[in-house]
């Protein structure tokens, strides 16, 4: 699936975010780290959700979701143990302000492949997407 | 006043801000983003969104430690999302004060906390004042181009 995202050339991404300032520095890390991204986001871990299973979970909707962990509804926790649940296995990184190892460790026993702290940098960024051959 | 000193004007006033570190190197990643993605009004667009944000949380904050019980929980959660948006535009000592407040919040500390919300206010208060300038010294410059 990643090889497939290489060769198509454009990433698809899914950010999972409900602070508007944070949307917005992603939004400009993204374009900025990535020749083309298609950026979808959510609100809430459930939109997530919505967004993942819509897009046809099977086909893989997106080559990299990024999310949140505190987040009104349903957090990122939440969110990503019900993804992995559907059989989807695109790379998950959680993205929190929180940073104790236990913060860390719930977003991994959820099925997170990884784990930055907010901020998002474009250092973190090129770390994550070279992580997960996007680029 | 001529650009030239305009821009003079800018520059010492974002280099006292670095080096007194109100701001740190997550501003200067925003600078670079502006300049390398051709997008004039993305730096302001972020601190603008921090300021409406702090202020908000601010006044949040104020009005759950006047309650007689104090939701310790709620307290945390403006400040964990005051220091997430803080830490997101570089504003440093704004992130480091609410570091310390969310210390007191898990201690039930009230006292503690209403001083930490002092010093977030004037932290804040202080970067938004120089924020603000730094926004107006930018309009004049494009102005004059």
């Amino acid at each position: 699936m990643a090889s497939a995202a290489a060769e198509r050339k454009v990433i698809r991404v899914l950010l999972v975010e409900d602070e508007e300032i944070h949307k917005v520095l992603a939004r400009a890390l993204l374009r900025s780290a990535v020749g083309g991204v298609e950026l979808d986001e959510a609100g809430t871990g459930a939109e997530a959700v919505r967004r993942v299973r819509d897009g046809g979970a099977s086909a893989g909707a997106y080559d990299l979701i990024i999310t949140d962990g505190k987040m009104p509804v349903m957090d990122g926790h939440e969110a990503t143990r019900r993804i992995r649940a559907m059989g989807v296995t695109t790379p998950i990184v959680g993205l929190s302000s929180d940073t104790f190892p236990s913060d860390v460790d719930a977003f991994i026993k959820a099925g997170a492949d990884d784990f930055t702290p907010k901020p998002l940098s474009k250092e973190k960024l090129v770390r994550i997407l070279a992580k997960f051959n996007l680029v | 006043m001529a650009a030239a000193a305009l821009r003079e004007q800018l520059n010492a006033l974002l280099s006292s801000m670095f080096a007194s570190g109100l701001v740190d190197d997550q501003f200067q990643q925003l600078q670079m983003l502006q300049e390398d993605g051709g997008t004039p009004g993305f730096v302001a667009e972020v601190v603008t969104l921090f300021c409406d944000d702090a202020d908000r949380i601010i006044s949040e904050l104020a009005a759950l430690l006047e309650q007689p019980i104090v939701d310790f929980d709620k307290v945390d959660a403006y400040v964990h999302q005051l220091k997430g948006s803080s830490a997101s535009v570089g504003a440093q000592k704004v992130k480091f004060t609410c570091m310390q407040f969310r210390q007191l919040c898990q201690d039930k500390n009230r006292d503690g906390c209403i001083m930490a919300l002092a010093v977030v206010r004037n932290e804040f208060y202080d970067l938004r004042n120089k924020f603000q300038t730094m926004l107006q010294l930018e309009q004049q410059i494009q102005a004059q181009q």
